[in-house]
């Protein structure tokens, strides 16, 4: 194997470099991700108002946040923020830009979940004397969180892919620091493969995670229990097996 | 700002959007194309072999950043002699990983048909394939409709990434003007702006054509 023996060749070289890189693509994940979080918390806080200036503010936020490219953020602000004064190292202009972009789309997570749960929920809450915010705090967050954790889990993978986007804005992180490495050994297949089975090593268990907390609470919600389709019973399935019975 | 810098701008934020726009269809018809006919296979078939295969590319491509594999396919491709040009490596790359979301629509599209359907389909005595290809598959397709063009909005702005690749889209090209212009802020504000339209418009014609499925 003319691959694995290339890569054997230099791992000793590469491995200390990609392995920078993933933990600075650590960084920016866990640092853009909890950034986001907070803003989402806000921007949905702000939506949920009745004054219609605060909630129209938060839902133009979302419709742009949502509509342009990451990679339009990060420009933004890596290269003409300077112009005004405000010149951000790379590292923290990554993780704002990613989590400005990911605070959109964690905010409808949140939306979503608050929505699923059932509104008799908060109308028993309020019949048996809790004030809106007990109802809130102690009914409806509680089972707002478990619709939640899925997609967040889901993001959280999707904002680790998306933080490879960073190495255009020049933080050496996995994918920059792979581009080097080939630029210098003119070994892109390798490197890139090596490269890629990293995101794919972080990524993949977390994508698995989701899904089986995805299912479990399905399962255990009486929202899809009462919805669930009738499976076909067992015995014959067509006309043509009905007629070949005894 | 004088005339000559906005008709530049414009000129170039122009044709890089017409790039842009020629990437996003190039890569949602090789998207949509390898969903269909993987989730429907899948549907059909029972042999496993098929079916992990399927799996392991779905899970190969969601969990690799879109990046990453564009310089795998560019680069990587490259090394090995297979030249592909930026055009087609953005179209071919990003067509790989929507076919990988792709796939899990339709999958779960055709899951959601009724079971009763299926059954009431088995009962008048249609063969699994027939009872495919006139009841599952026309109502799996419209109920897989919204997520698709969600997929469909998300790739607009995917195709900024094929810049790194040097395909010249709105990006590459507002990048090169930067260079000549130094109008930073100017040139990646109009270049929000463009991709901002670009989704407004995909998210429309999405709507029109839900819309339309719904009174048929």
């Amino acid at each position: 194997m003319m691959f694995l023996e290339i890569i054997a060749d230099n791992i000793a070289d590469w491995a200390p470099r990609l392995l920078a890189g993933l933990r600075l693509t650590l960084s920016l994940t866990a640092a853009g991700f909890s950034l986001a979080l907070a803003l989402s918390l806000l921007v949905e806080y702000m939506r949920s108002r009745r004054n219609i200036w605060v909630s129209s503010i938060a839902r133009l936020y979302i419709t742009i946040a949502r509509g342009i490219p990451i990679l339009v953020v990060l420009y933004l602000l890596y290269f003409a923020l300077p112009g005004a004064g405000v010149a951000l190292p790379a590292f923290l202009a990554g993780s704002v830009g990613l989590a400005l972009v990911y605070a959109a789309y964690l905010a409808e997570v949140f939306r979503a979940g608050l929505g699923a749960v059932p509104t008799g929920q908060r109308e028993a809450a309020l019949a048996i004397g809790l004030t809106p915010r007990q109802a809130f705090q102690h009914v409806l967050l509680p089972q707002a969180i478990r619709y939640t954790i899925a997609p967040l889990v889901i993001n959280m993978v999707s904002l680790l892919k998306d933080s490879s986007i960073c190495a255009l804005i020049t933080v050496p992180e996995l994918t920059l620091v792979s581009r080097e490495i080939m630029s210098e050994s003119f070994r892109p297949l390798h490197v890139f493969a090596l490269t890629a089975m990293l995101y794919f090593g972080l990524a993949w268990p977390a994508s698995l995670i989701a899904r089986i907390i995805e299912n479990r609470f399905q399962n255990g919600s009486p929202v899809t229990k009462c919805c669930q389709q009738t499976a076909l019973p067992p015995g014959p399935k067509t006309l043509s097996q009905l007629q070949s019975l005894p | 700002m004088d005339e000559g810098i906005a008709n530049l701008i414009v000129q170039a934020l122009c044709a890089g959007a017409f790039v842009t726009v020629k990437v996003t269809a190039g890569a949602l018809i090789v998207a949509l194309a390898i969903g269909m006919v993987s989730a429907s296979v899948a549907a059909l078939t029972s042999n496993r072999l098929v079916q992990v295969a399927i799996r392991v590319y779905v899970e190969l491509l969601r969990n690799v950043p879109s990046l990453t594999f564009l310089f795998l396919l560019y680069f990587g491709l490259a090394s090995l002699g297979v030249r592909l040009s930026s055009m087609a490596a953005a179209i071919l790359g990003l067509g790989m990983i929507g076919g990988a979301v792709t796939v899990d629509i339709f999958r779960s599209g055709f899951l959601s048909v009724p079971v009763g359907q299926k059954e009431a389909a088995a009962s008048i005595g249609l063969s699994p394939l027939l009872s495919f290809r006139l009841i599952v598959l026309p109502q799996g397709l419209k109920l897989a409709m919204p997520s698709v063009g969600n997929y469909a909005i998300g790739l607009i702005k995917d195709t900024s990434l094929v810049a790194a690749i040097a395909a010249p889209e709105v990006m590459f090209n507002a990048r090169q003007l930067v260079n000549e212009t130094f109008q930073t802020a100017l040139i990646y504000g109009s270049a929000a702006v463009v991709y901002l339209v670009l989704t407004g418009l995909m998210a429309q014609s999405v709507m029109f054509i839900e819309r339309r499925l719904e009174t048929q």
